[in-house]
């Protein structure tokens, strides 16, 4: 029953906190109360076991729950410490939809109910309103939904050996074009609300859909694993040196936070492309990373690119230093696991990754400066944000444990 | 039957997006509807089928609610269009009846020819409403879709596409900031 709650109660949540809107009080506290309760039935759901009390087989892998419990972690933080011009009842609103989409994605028994989630979530986003129109803001989950459902049928239905290829080909490019990454990189409005931007994609959702998608995966295509994990690495080598020039060179602070983002994908897609368990542990530390952390800091950068008021302090040297994966934060380890998977499988594979990541510490020392002189609530979140990246990094392993790895 | 379902199908599909009123939207819709409520009956039975008729009634409805009140079709400058619904029926004519071989041609085929269509419309430039009726069609296809498999999906993911047809025609857009 627990993946059905860890749906539903957020879910329940997020109406009550958007149908309480007038008032305040009433909505943050509905909200709260259904959101503990379903961040509960996920902490509390036992990873791989299948429930049926819908007629749909809904079972939540350990790493799709670790990273549910990262998301529910992280959106405590960010409304517990959110800046004082944001309104924390419309943060839970969306936050909390979030959730129980992340919730529904991860427990999806079969890639039908994944797409068809992803496609609810995608409409709901854009019928927002926003800066951008309704249909191009659909662009981006829409052609993920297509290819998805695409390399479904090609996987599925009977025929030659290359509609298995195809089928691998659209799989990750499905994921590629729902998460935002090259080339399928998202249309991204620096000045637009973040819950109606496609950060929440990139950030907050894309994490669990990958770890979704790529294990329908394994189950569609059991014999091309090896083309899966070439895509994988090869969009993510892309993905991290054009993500780190980009976001170092880019004129616009929250356009160069976008490209951070994709930069560390190209990571994390060459983690789980390596599929050794070297390779899919640093997935896991750097997914940890872009949800506990990358996605807060940005959150509280948001004001100070505004006002645009760069600072150099010590606190803007460490998140720098915690964005690029310095020791001892939690990206150093995962770079670490990296190589070293890398060079198990094939060393000049290692030698490339290790050149890209020297194109980190430009754009991380520029991220660090927008990040302006954290007061208040925000100083606080930054802290916390920077403690936790610590945590992870110096003891990985009951964190790994709780993925399963 | 099934082969006269899926061609209904596709027949709705490239009507919706060969037009701009609602009268042909919503006809487009309805047709998409009752060829896939047809094939849905053979891959997860009666229910199915009769969520299938229910959501995309409820799709349909909402297109007949909305939008310009003319039929529309063809308007100046839809050559594009008229190759690119022909282009994809071809295309996945071929690809149902001769690149993947088995029973479920006429599945395989609709699923297909809908899935390129309603693509095609939701990532051109497009009205809301007609957006809405393209993406509706498009939870259907993907329902439609896990039919490919030689095991029927079950009704479940029939019944949870359809509600989500339905759901998605019912939403009310806001494309502008603070509107």
């Amino acid at each position: 029953m627990e993946p059905e709650l860890a749906i539903g109660l957020p879910a329940v949540g997020s109406v009550f906190a958007a149908v309480l809107r007038a008032r305040p009080r009433a909505a943050l506290l509905a909200a709260a109360v259904f959101g503990l309760l379903g961040l509960a039935a996920v902490v509390l759901a036992s990873p791989g076991v299948t429930s049926n009390q819908l007629g749909v087989g809904l079972e939540l892998s350990p790493q799709g729950r670790a990273l549910l419990i990262a998301a529910g972690a992280a959106m405590v933080l960010t409304v517990v410490l959110a800046p004082l011009a944001v309104e924390r009842a419309i943060l839970l609103t969306w936050g909390l939809a979030g959730l129980a989409g992340m919730a529904a994605i991860a427990a999806s028994g079969s890639l039908e109910i994944l797409v068809l989630v992803v496609l609810v979530l995608a409409v709901l986003q854009a019928a927002a309103a926003g800066s951008r129109t309704f249909a191009l803001r659909l662009r981006g989950p829409v052609l993920a939904v297509v290819l998805l459902t695409l390399a479904a049928v090609c996987a599925r239905a009977q025929g030659p050996q290359f509609l298995q290829r195809l089928a691998a080909v659209g799989l990750v490019a499905g994921l590629s074009a729902a998460i935002g990454t090259l080339p399928y990189m998202n249309d991204f409005d620096p000045n637009e609300r973040t819950a109606t931007s496609s950060i929440p994609w990139i950030a907050l959702i894309g994490p669990v859909l990958a770890l979704a998608v790529l294990a329908q995966a394994r189950e569609l295509l059991p014999s091309e694993g090896g083309v899966l994990g070439a895509l994988m690495i090869g969009l993510g080598l892309i993905n991290s040196v054009w993500g780190s020039v980009a976001s170092w060179r880019t004129e616009n602070g929250a356009a160069a936070w976008h490209y951070s983002f994709m930069a560390d994908w190209g990571l994390v897609l060459c983690g789980l492309g390596l599929a050794i368990a070297d390779g899919q542990r640093a997935a896991i530390l750097l997914l940890y990373g872009i949800v506990l952390s990358r996605l807060p800091l940005y959150l509280w950068s948001r004001q100070s690119l505004r006002e645009k008021r760069p600072n150099d302090r010590p606190i803007n040297l460490l998140a720098a230093a915690m964005l690029a994966g310095a020791a001892p934060f939690a990206g150093f380890a995962a770079r670490v696991l990296l190589l070293r998977g890398a060079t198990q499988l094939y060393w000049p594979l290692a030698l490339a990754i290790g050149l890209g990541l020297l194109l980190w510490l430009p754009p991380s020392l520029r991220l660090g400066r927008s990040l302006g002189l954290p007061r208040g609530r925000q100083a606080w979140g930054v802290g916390i944000a920077l403690a936790i990246n610590v945590v992870i990094g110096l003891y990985p392993q009951p964190f790994l444990a709780l993925a399963g790895l | 039957m099934n082969a006269a379902a899926a061609f209904i199908a596709w027949l709705g599909a490239a009507l919706f997006v060969l037009s701009e009123g609602r009268r042909a939207l919503a006809l487009g819709m309805a047709l998409i509807t009752v060829g896939f409520a047809v094939l849905a009956q053979t891959g997860g039975g009666p229910l199915a089928a009769s969520a299938f008729l229910v959501g995309g009634g409820i799709a349909a409805g909402r297109r007949f609610r909305s939008g310009p009140d003319v039929w529309g079709v063809m308007p100046a400058g839809s050559t594009a269009r008229v190759v690119l619904a022909a282009a994809i029926g071809l295309l996945a004519l071929w690809i149902s009846t001769s690149v993947t071989t088995g029973p479920g041609a006429s599945v395989r085929f609709a699923a297909l020819s809908v899935l390129g269509l309603m693509a095609a419309r939701v990532l051109t430039a497009s009205e809301p409403p007609a957006v809405l009726g393209a993406l509706a069609a498009l939870a259907l296809a993907v329902a439609v879709a896990a039919g490919v498999a030689g095991t029927s999906p079950g009704p479940a993911v029939y019944i949870f596409s359809a509600i989500v047809a339905g759901g998605i025609s019912l939403i009310r857009v806001r494309e502008i900031d603070g509107t």
